[in-house]
C-alpha cells in the first residue's frame, strides 16, 4: 500500500513533449510508473517515447482510462494545465513548475474547490511511491520501498529527510513535496490524513519551514484524531531574522508572526515528536522500532 | 520586487486612492521648487526614498545629516533646503536595513496633510485559507508589527473576492471595527475596492497603507504606501519592471539574480552555495546553533551550465563578508561535477582563500569529488549536513 499512487495508477503528462517532460517521464516509464500517454495540444495523433499524445486532457482520459497527471508545463501555463485537469475530473494532478504567479495560484485555490482533483505543487520534486511510480522529478535511486512516509514544504530537504530514513534503515511508503510555494496545492492536512489511513505507513516524516501557518493547523487537527501514527517534524528556517524578505510579508499581518520556535511549540504540544537538528530524524525513526 | 513610495502613490492614485500632493527630488534645489509647487505656505513633509519602514525611527550615519530621521516635518521654507541637504546624500538606518543602511538619493517633497484620525490597512495573501485578504488595525503611526505580535485581535480580517467588490456588510464590520463616522463610509468602500483592483491588475504580493489619515470632512488619504510586486508575474508589467530600482539591492544580488539564482545577505560570515532554499535554511540553523552567522547564501537550483554556476559561485568568493565557505549539493539531477568544475573555474579566476567544506550527495559524485582533489584545492569533505558544519566551524576556529 502506499497512498495517491501505486503501480496501478494510470498516469497522464501534461506538455509531454517539451525537453525536460521527455527526460523524466523516460525515467519515470523505466521505473515502472504505467504512464499510458502524453497531452501536447495541436500534437494530437502522433506518439512520443511509444506513447500516444493527445490535444486535450479529457480526450485522453477518455482513451487511456488515466487518473492522474503529472504537468511539465512552464510556470504560466499552470493555470490552464490544472483547470482542463479539473474538468477531466482526474484524481490527482502535480506540477513541478518553478514561479508560478501567486494571482493564478489563487484562481487555481479557487478552482480546486469543490472539485475531485488533488494537487500537489507547484515547485515540487512531486510525489513517488518506491518501486512503483514516480510523477515529478526525484533522483529515483536514494528511495527504497518501506513504511515511512515523507511530506515536506521544502525541495531538498525532501531528499534528506529521505536519506534519515535511509540511515535508520527504513524506507519510504511515500515521499510528497508539497511545494515551496506561498500557495500551495495540497498541504499537511490532505496528506497526514492519507498516511493516517494507509496501512503499510507506520509513522510519517514531515519537514516544514518558516512561513504560513501551515504547521500549525496540522498541529491542531493532530492533536484532534485519534490513532495517532508517529508524526516526527523539522522545521527551517530558525536563524531567518525577522522581517528578511524571505519571509512572506503577509504573515506579519495574516495571523500575527509565526516564528519557527511558534511552529515547534505548536507540534510539541499535539505530540508530534519535533527534532533541532535535520540530522537527528534518523535517531528519533529507530527509536520507533 | 519593492518600490517607492511616492512610486506606489502614484500607481495607487491612478485607482482613485486620494494622495497629498507631493513631488519627487534629487537635489535640495529641486526639493526647494517641489516644496513650493505642492504648497504655497506649508507645512511639508520630506520624506527619504529609501525601500523600507519605519523611516521616521530610523537615524542617518552621517553627523552632518542631524539627529532627525528620515521623514521629517518642516514648517519653514527656509529649512527645506537646509534639511533637503542633510538628507540626500546620507545613509539611512531602520529597524529593516540593518546596520549598513541605505543611501538617500531622492526625498519626496509633500503637503502636510492635517488629519482627524489614522489607521492602518493593507490587502495581502492568506496562505492556509489561499484567500485575498484585507486588514485593517486602529492605530497611528505605531509599531503594527508589535500589535500583530502581542495582540492579533486588535487586527481586523477581512476575506475579499478575486471577481466582486466589497460587499456593504463587510464595509460597515470595518466602519465600526476602526469607529469611523458614516461620512466616511463610501470613502473606505472606495479605498477597498481601489486596493483590491490595483492588487489583482498589477500582480501585487502585498501592498500597505501605514497610515491612512481621516479627513475632517471624512475623506480618507494615503500618508504613506508600500507595495510588493509578485516577481513571478513580472513578466506580465513592463511598466512595474520598470520601476526597479538597482542601488536598493547589493551588486551580487543583481549577478545572482540575472542567473536566475536566488541569492540573501546576512550579517555574519560564512557564505553557502546549496541548490535549494531549504538546504540553506537548515545550514543557517544549524550554524546559528554553533553561533557562526551567515553572510550570504546563493541557491544555484538545478543549473546545467557550468559558467553560469562558476559565476555564483563566484559571488560568494568575492563577498569579503565570507570567512568560510559551505557548499551542499544534493540528490535531484543536479550533476554534482558541474558544481566541482564551477568550483575549480571560480578559484582559478578569483582565489579560494578562506576553509572551504564540501558535500555532494547526488548524479556524479564521484566524479566530482575526483575533479576537486585533482584541482589541489584545500576542500574540506563531508559526507553528511551536520558534518559539514562541525567541519567547518572547526576550520573557522583554527583560521582565527
Amino acid at each position: 500500500m502506499s497512498i495517491l499512487v501505486n503501480k496501478e495508477t494510470k498516469v497522464l503528462c501534461q506538455g509531454i513533449t517539451g525537453t525536460q517532460a521527455s527526460f523524466h517521464i523516460q525515467r519515470s516509464l523505466d521505473y515502472g510508473t504505467k504512464v499510458v500517454g502524453g497531452v501536447t495540444p495541436g500534437k494530437g495523433g502522433s506518439f512520443h517515447l511509444n506513447l500516444p499524445v493527445f490535444d486535450t486532457v479529457k480526450e485522453a482520459v477518455k482513451e487511456t482510462g488515466a487518473t492522474a497527471s503529472v504537468m511539465y508545463v512552464p510556470a504560466k501555463a499552470v493555470k490552464s494545465a490544472v483547470k482542463e485537469a479539473v474538468e477531466a475530473e482526474l484524481d490527482l494532478a502535480v506540477s513541478i513548475a518553478d514561479g508560478v504567479p501567486l494571482k493564478d495560484m489563487l484562481e487555481i485555490k479557487s478552482i480546486l474547490k469543490g472539485s475531485k482533483t488533488k494537487f500537489i505543487g507547484p515547485n515540487t520534486p512531486g510525489i513517488i511511491t518506491p518501486g512503483e511510480a514516480r510523477l515529478g522529478i526525484f533522483p529515483e535511486n536514494i528511495h527504497n520501498p518501506g513504511h515511512i512516509g515523507i511530506v515536506s514544504r521544502s525541495s531538498t530537504l525532501t531528499y534528506e529527510a529521505v536519506l534519515e530514513t535511509k540511515r535508520a534503515k527504513e524506507g519510504q511508503s511515500t515521499v510528497i513535496g508539497l511545494g515551496d510555494d506561498v500557495l500551495i496545492g495540497m498541504d499537511f492536512i490532505d496528506v497526514l490524513s492519507a498516511f493516517q489511513e494507509d496501512d503499510k505507513t507506520k509513522a510519517v516524516v514531515m519537514i516544514g519551514q518558516l512561513g504560513g501557518a501551515f504547521e500549525e493547523v496540522a498541529a491542531t487537527w493532530y492533536k484532534n484524531i485519534s490513532h495517532k501514527k508517529p508524526v516526527i517534524a523539522f522545521i527551517a528556517g530558525d536563524a531567518i531574522p525577522f522581517g528578511h524578505k524571505m519571509g512572506y510579508a503577509g504573515d506579519i499581518m495574516t495571523k500575527g508572526y509565526i516564528s519557527v520556535q511558534d511552529k515547534k511549540d505548536a507540534l510539541s504540544a499535539a505530540g508530534i515528536i519535533v527534532v533541532n537538528h535535520i540530522n537527528d530524524i534518523h535517531y528519533e525513526l529507530a527509536k520507533l522500532k | 520586487m519593492n518600490i517607492h513610495e511616492y512610486q506606489a502613490k502614484k500607481i495607487l492614485s491612478h485607482y482613485g486612492v486620494k494622495i497629498p500632493k507631493g513631488m519627487i527630488a534629487y537635489t535640495p534645489n529641486e526639493a526647494k521648487y517641489a516644496a513650493d509647487k505642492v504648497s504655497s505656505r506649508g507645512p511639508w513633509m520630506l520624506k527619504a526614498q529609501i525601500q523600507s519602514g519605519a523611516r521616521n525611527r530610523g537615524y542617518f550615519i552621517e553627523k552632518e545629516a542631524g539627529e532627525e530621521g528620515g521623514i521629517r516635518l518642516i514648517k519653514s521654507k527656509r529649512q527645506i533646503y537646509e534639511n533637503a541637504t542633510q538628507m540626500l546624500g546620507s545613509t539611512l538606518v531602520t529597524l529593516q536595513t540593518g546596520p549598513s543602511g541605505k543611501k538617500v538619493s531622492r526625498i519626496y517633497v509633500e503637503a502636510f496633510s492635517k488629519i482627524e484620525s489614522a489607521f492602518y490597512i493593507a490587502v495581502a495573501v492568506s496562505r492556509v485559507a489561499a484567500e485575498l485578504t484585507l486588514l485593517v488595525a486602529k492605530i497611528y503611526d505605531g509599531d503594527v508589527l508589535k500589535i500583530a505580535l502581542n495582540n492579533p485581535d486588535k487586527i481586523l480580517k477581512e476575506r475579499l473576492s478575486l471577481s466582486e467588490n466589497i460587499d456593504t456588510k463587510q464595509v460597515e464590520r470595518v466602519m465600526n471595527f476602526l469607529g469611523l463616522k458614516p461620512r466616511s463610509f463610501k470613502h473606505l468602500r472606495h479605498l477597498v475596492n481601489a486596493l483590491r483592483q490595483a492588487f489583482l491588475e498589477k500582480d501585487a504580493s502585498m501592498i500597505e497603507i501605514n497610515p491612512v489619515g481621516v479627513l475632517k470632512n471624512g475623506e480618507l488619504i494615503a500618508l504613506d504606501a508600500k507595495i510588493s510586486f509578485d516577481d513571478n508575474a513580472l513578466y506580465r508589467h513592463q511598466d512595474i519592471q520598470s520601476l526597479r530600482d538597482d542601488s536598493e539591492i547589493s551588486e551580487r544580488e543583481i549577478q545572482a539574480n540575472h542567473y536566475k539564482f536566488t541569492y540573501s545577505e546576512f550579517e555574519g560570515s560564512v557564505g553557502c552555495i546549496v541548490n535549494g532554499d531549504g538546504l540553506a535554511l537548515a545550514a543557517m540553523d544549524l550554524l546559528k546553533d554553533k553561533n557562526i552567522g551567515t553572510a550570504c547564501f546563493i541557491n544555484v537550483k538545478g543549473g546545467v551550465d557550468k559558467d553560469k554556476i562558476a559565476s555564483g559561485i563566484k559571488i560568494i568568493m568575492t563577498n569579503p563578508r565570507v570567512e568560510g565557505i559551505l557548499l551542499n549539493i544534493l540528490g535531484g539531477f543536479l550533476r554534482c561535477d558541474l558544481i566541482a568544475d564551477g568550483i575549480v573555474s571560480a578559484a582559478s579566476e578569483v582565489g579560494l582563500n578562506v576553509p572551504m567544506v564540501v558535500r555532494f550527495e547526488g548524479t556524479n559524485q564521484d566524479r566530482a569529488k575526483e575533479i576537486l582533489e585533482n584541482s589541489r584545492l584545500p576542500i574540506i569533505w563531508a559526507e553528511t549536513m551536520e558534518e559539514s558544519i562541525d567541519k567547518l566551524a572547526q576550520a573557522l576556529e583554527e583560521a582565527a
